[in-house]
C-alpha cells in the first residue's frame, strides 16, 4: 500500500532546499547554477561539483525591475529577484547552455551584477553533421577548462559514473511517466512536479535512491486507476503553479508531458559512442527537442506521437508569459494538433501565479468540451 | 509636426535613397522573372556576400518590415498574423511577415510591388529566436523552397575563439555546396574576394560618415538612419561603395563648411535600440528645443571591418559578431561600445528604447545607463516603446518625456557654464 509518505522525502528537500543547499557550499563542495536543461550538467557534476538548476518559483519582483524590463518571462524576473535579495549566495557560478534569448540575456544581467567565480555561456549547434559535434566537442572542453580553473577535477572515468547516474535517473523518470499515462502514478499533478523539481537541486545519488524507493513502492500498489479526462502538458517552465491543481479540479489528468521542467529533458536516458564524452554529446544532440531548438514542424510530429501514447484527449499549453520560442511555435503546432483530431488550449502564466476567474472559465469550457 | 511620421531629412543624397531602394526591389522582381534563384535570408551574416559572388538574389525579409511600416502595410499584416495566432507578445518583425506572406504579397497596394517568392530559403540558428522561428515559419508557407538550416555559435563578441571561426568557415563552405547542389551555379572565388573587399569598403566609408559626427554641429543625425539600407542589402556591390561615397561627400563639405543639422545645436542626444520604424519622425522631437541625435548603437552593427586577405574567414567573422554587438549576447562589449561612441561624439544624454518588440537589445540597457552616468556623467532617459507595433507607444507620453529630458540637460549644460559646448 503507498501511503503519502512516499512522497515526504520529495516535499521535505524543496521545503529545505536553500538550508541544504548553504551547508553543501559550507561544507566546501561548490554549487554550479544553471537555467536550462541544454546545460550539460553531467560535466558539472563529472568535475566535482553540484549542478542546481536556478528556480523563480512565485514570488513578487520588485528589484528586478531596476535591471530588466517587465516582458520577459515571470521565470527569469524571479529568478533574478531571489538572486538580488542574496537567496542564491551558495552558488560558485552560473554555466549555460545556449538556448533562448531571455536565457541569454539574463546570463549576462546576472554576470554584471551578481558576483560569482564563474560565468559561462555555451554555444550550442543545431545541426548534427561531424562538424557541428566537432564544434560541441570543443565547446565542452572549453567549459571544462573553465571549471578546473575553479577547483574541478575531471575524468572521462568520473564522467563515466556520472553518466551512468543520471542515466538512471532518466530510466527511473521514464518509467514513472508511464505509470502516470497508465494511471498508476498515485499522488496527483503537484506531486509529480514535486518529485521532478527535486531533482533540480539534490545530489543526483540521494536522488536516485529516492526515486527507486518511490517506484518500487508504486509498483507494489494495487491498481486503482486514476480517473479523469486525460490531457497532456506542453510548454516552457511551470515550476510550482497553481494550474496544475487547477486542472484536475476541472476534471482533467495529466497523463504526461511535454514541459522544460518536466519530461522534456529525460529521453533518451543515455547517448550512444565510443568514450564518455562521445556519449554526453549524443544524448544532448538527440534529446527531446525545445522550441529554442527545433522546428515547429518536428515538435508537433513529436507532441502527436506523445499524446498517442499516452492516449490523451488534448493538450494544455502552458507558457510562461513572453517566451517567444514556444508562442511562435504555437500557432502551427496547435493547428497540426487540431487537424488530427486534438483539441488545445494555451494558458500563459505571469507572475502573480494566481489563477484568474478567466483562465478556469476557460479550462472548464476545453474539459467541457473534451468531455462531449 | 515634429515627431510624427517621417523624419526630416536634410542630406542630398539621402533623397536618392528612395531610388535605391526602389532599384533594389525592381532588382529583385525581375531576378525572379528571369528565373534567377532568390533566396531570403536573415540580414547581420556574411551569406550576401556569398549570393551576389554566386550571382543569386539575396532578400531580406526583416528589412521588408520598415518599408512596411513606411508605407503603413503593418497593422493590416498584424491582424492577419495575430488571426492566426501569432501573440502579440511576439516581435514585429515576425508578426509583420508572417502577415504579410499569408495575404496577397502583390496585391494592388503593396508598395515596389512587393517581394519575389523564394526559391531558396536560408533558415537561421544564430540570431535571436524570432529570427529563427521567421524563417521556421516561411518554410512552412513556402514549402517547394529549397531550405538550408544556417548554424552559427552564439557567442559574446569577447569570448570568440578559435573553434568558433572554425565552424563558422565550415558552415560558409556547406552553404556554398547547397547553393551549387540547389541552383547549379558555381562559387565564383574571384567575385566573391571582389565582394568581400567592396564590403569592407562599405564598412570603411561608413566609418568615415560616422566620423564626421564628432563635428559640432554635426552635419548628420539618427533621422538620416535609412541610408543604412545598403549597408543591409547591398553589402558587397558596388551599388553600396557608390553611394556611401556620395553620403561621405556630401557629410564631409557640411562638416568642413560647419552646416549643422540644427543652426543652433544645444544638446547632442545618442539613440539606443531599433527606431520606431512607423514614425521616424521621432528623431526630429528634440530639434525643437535644440536636441539633436548625433549617434546610436543600431548602425555600429552593420560596420565591420574585414580582412579581406582571407574572404571565407571575414565572412565567418562578421556572421559572429554582427548579431552578438548589438544584442544581449554581449552586454559587455555594448556597453563599451555606446560608452566610446557617447565619448567621440561628445554626447550629452541618451535616450534608451525600451523595445516591446526585441528584447534581446532591450536587455542589458540599465547596465549600460548605469555606467554611462557612473563612468561619463550622462544622464539617460527609458522610452517605452516598439519598433513595428504603433499601439505599444504613446507619443503624448513620450513628447511629455522628452521635453522634460531636454530640460534637465540644457539646464546642466547652463550649469556648467558652457551653451552650445
Ligand atoms: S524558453 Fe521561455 S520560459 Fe524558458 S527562459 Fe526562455 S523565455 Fe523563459
Ligand atoms: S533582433 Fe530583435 S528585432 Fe530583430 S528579429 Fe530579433 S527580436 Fe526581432
Amino acid at each position: 500500500m503507498v501511503h503519502e509518505q512516499h512522497m515526504v522525502p520529495f516535499t521535505e528537500a524543496a521545503f529545505h532546499r536553500t538550508e541544504r543547499l548553504r551547508n553543501t557550499a559550507a561544507s566546501g563542495k561548490k554549487i554550479i547554477g544553471y537555467f536550462c536543461t541544454y546545460t550539460p550538467i553531467e560535466l558539472i557534476h563529472a568535475s566535482g561539483f553540484l549542478p542546481v538548476r536556478i528556480w523563480g518559483e512565485q514570488v513578487r519582483v520588485e528589484q528586478a525591475y531596476t535591471l530588466v524590463p517587465n516582458f520577459i518571462c515571470p521565470y527569469m524576473r524571479q529568478s533574478l529577484e531571489r538572486a538580488m535579495a542574496g537567496e542564491y549566495d551558495f552558488l560558485s557560478g552560473l554555466v549555460q547552455g545556449y538556448t533562448c534569448d531571455i536565457a541569454c540575456g539574463l546570463f549576462n544581467v546576472w554576470k554584471e551584477n551578481i558576483p560569482l567565480e564563474l560565468f559561462h555561456s555555451l554555444p550550442l549547434p543545431y545541426n548534427d553533421t561531424e562538424d557541428s559535434r566537432l564544434f560541441f566537442r570543443e565547446g565542452v572542453q572549453e567549459l571544462l577548462d573553465k571549471l578546473s580553473g575553479i577547483g574541478g577535477c575531471f575524468s572521462e572515468d568520473s564522467l563515466e559514473e556520472t553518466l551512468m547516474i543520471y542515466g538512471q535517473i532518466r530510466e527511473h523518470l521514464l518509467a514513472l511517466d508511464v505509470m502516470r499515462s497508465t494511471r498508476r502514478f498515485a499522488f496527483g499533478a503537484e506531486a509529480f512536479a514535486a518529485m521532478l523539481r527535486a531533482g533540480f537541486f539534490l545530489d543526483p545519488l540521494e536522488y536516485l535512491g529516492m526515486l527507486a524507493d518511490l517506484k518500487e513502492a508504486l509498483e507494489e500498489k494495487e491498481k486503482s486507476p486514476a480517473e479523469g479526462i486525460p490531457v497532456i502538458l506542453s510548454g516552457s517552465l511551470i515550476e510550482n503553479s497553481p494550474v496544475l491543481a487547477l486542472i484536475e479540479e476541472l476534471g482533467g489528468v495529466i497523463v504526461s508531458d511535454d514541459l522544460c521542467d518536466g519530461m522534456r529533458n529525460a529521453s533518451p536516458a543515455y547517448g550512444t559512442g565510443a568514450t564518455p564524452t562521445e556519449r554526453l554529446l549524443d544524448r544532448y544532440m538527440r534529446r527531446l527537442p525545445c522550441p529554442a531548438r527545433a522546428r515547429p514542424s518536428s515538435r508537433a510530429s513529436l507532441l502527436l506521437d506523445q499524446v498517442r501514447t499516452s492516449r490523451a484527449r488534448g493538450v494544455v499549453f502552458v507558457f510562461q508569459k513572453f517566451c517567444s520560442p514556444h508562442l511562435a511555435d504555437y500557432p502551427s503546432v496547435s493547428e497540426t494538433l487540431k487537424k488530427k483530431g486534438f483539441p488545445s488550449i494555451l494558458i500563459e502564466l505571469d507572475e502573480e501565479g494566481v489563477m484568474d476567474g478567466q483562465i478556469r472559465t476557460r479550462l472548464e469550457t476545453f474539459f467541457s468540451m473534451l468531455e462531449d | 509636426m515634429a515627431g510624427t511620421g517621417k523624419s526630416k531629412k536634410r542630406l542630398n543624397a539621402a533623397r536618392e535613397l528612395t531610388q535605391v531602394v526602389a532599384d533594389y526591389y525592381l532588382e529583385c522582381q525581375q531576378a525572379h522573372d528571369q528565373g534567377k534563384p532568390v533566396g531570403w535570408m536573415p540580414p547581420m551574416n556574411g551569406v550576401i556576400e556569398v549570393f551576389y559572388a554566386m550571382d543569386l538574389q539575396p532578400v531580406f525579409p526583416e528589412n521588408w518590415s520598415p518599408v512596411c511600416a513606411a508605407f503603413g502595410l503593418t497593422p493590416g499584416n498584424f491582424e492577419v498574423s495575430e488571426g492566426m495566432g501569432y501573440s502579440r507578445d511576439l516581435c514585429g518583425y515576425l508578426r509583420n511577415i508572417v502577415g504579410y506572406v499569408y495575404s496577397d504579397m502583390h496585391a494592388a497596394h503593396v508598395p515596389l510591388g512587393g517581394l519575389p517568392e523564394p526559391d531558396l530559403l536560408i533558415s537561421f540558428g544564430g540570431g535571436c529566436i524570432p529570427a529563427m522561428k521567421i524563417f521556421q515559419i516561411l518554410e512552412q508557407r513556402f514549402p517547394s523552397s529549397r531550405i538550408f538550416s544556417a548554424d552559427l555559435p552564439q557567442v559574446a563578441v569577447e569570448d570568440i575563439r578559435d573553434h568558433h571561426i572554425r565552424y563558422a568557415v565550415s558552415e560558409i563552405h556547406r552553404l556554398i555546396d547547397f547553393l551549387t547542389r540547389a541552383t547549379g551555379k558555381k562559387m565564383d572565388y574571384d567575385r566573391l574576394e571582389e565582394a568581400v573587399i567592396l564590403s569592407d569598403k562599405a564598412c570603411a566609408l561608413w566609418d568615415e560618415i560616422m566620423s564626421y559626427r564628432r563635428f559640432i554641429p554635426t552635419p548628420i543625425s539618427a533621422a538620416e538612419i535609412g541610408i543604412m539600407f545598403v549597408m543591409v542589402t547591398r553589402q558587397g556591390t558596388q551599388v553600396a561603395v557608390d553611394f556611401l561615397t556620395k553620403v561621405r561627400d556630401e557629410v564631409r563639405q557640411r562638416a568642413n563648411d560647419g552646416i549643422g543639422v540644427l543652426e543652433d545645436e544645444q544638446v547632442r542626444l545618442f539613440w539606443d535600440n531599433i527606431p520606431l520604424w512607423y514614425n521616424m519622425g521621432l528623431f526630429n522631437a528634440f530639434e525643437h528645443m535644440g536636441g539633436v541625435f548625433v549617434a546610436e548603437t543600431y548602425s555600429a552593427a552593420w560596420s565591420l571591418r574585414l580582412d579581406t586577405s582571407n574572404p571565407l574567414e571575414a565572412l565567418a567573422m562578421k556572421s559572429l559578431m554582427s548579431y552578438s554587438l548589438v544584442s544581449c549576447l554581449s552586454i559587455r562589449r555594448r556597453k563599451e561600445m555606446v560608452l566610446k561612441a557617447c565619448r567621440d561624439y561628445a554626447i550629452d544624454g541618451a535616450v534608451f528604447h525600451q523595445n516591446k518588440s526585441c528584447v534581446p537589445i532591450t536587455i542589458g540597457q540599465t547596465d549600460i545607463r548605469r555606467a554611462l552616468l557612473k563612468e561619463l556623467d550622462i544622464p539617460s532617459i527609458t522610452i517605452d516603446a516598439d519598433h513595428m507595433d504603433a499601439r505599444n507607444f504613446s507619443h503624448a507620453q513620450f513628447q511629455t518625456r522628452a521635453d522634460a529630458f531636454m530640460e534637465m540637460l540644457l539646464e546642466k549644460k547652463r550649469d556648467r557654464g558652457r551653451p552650445g559646448v
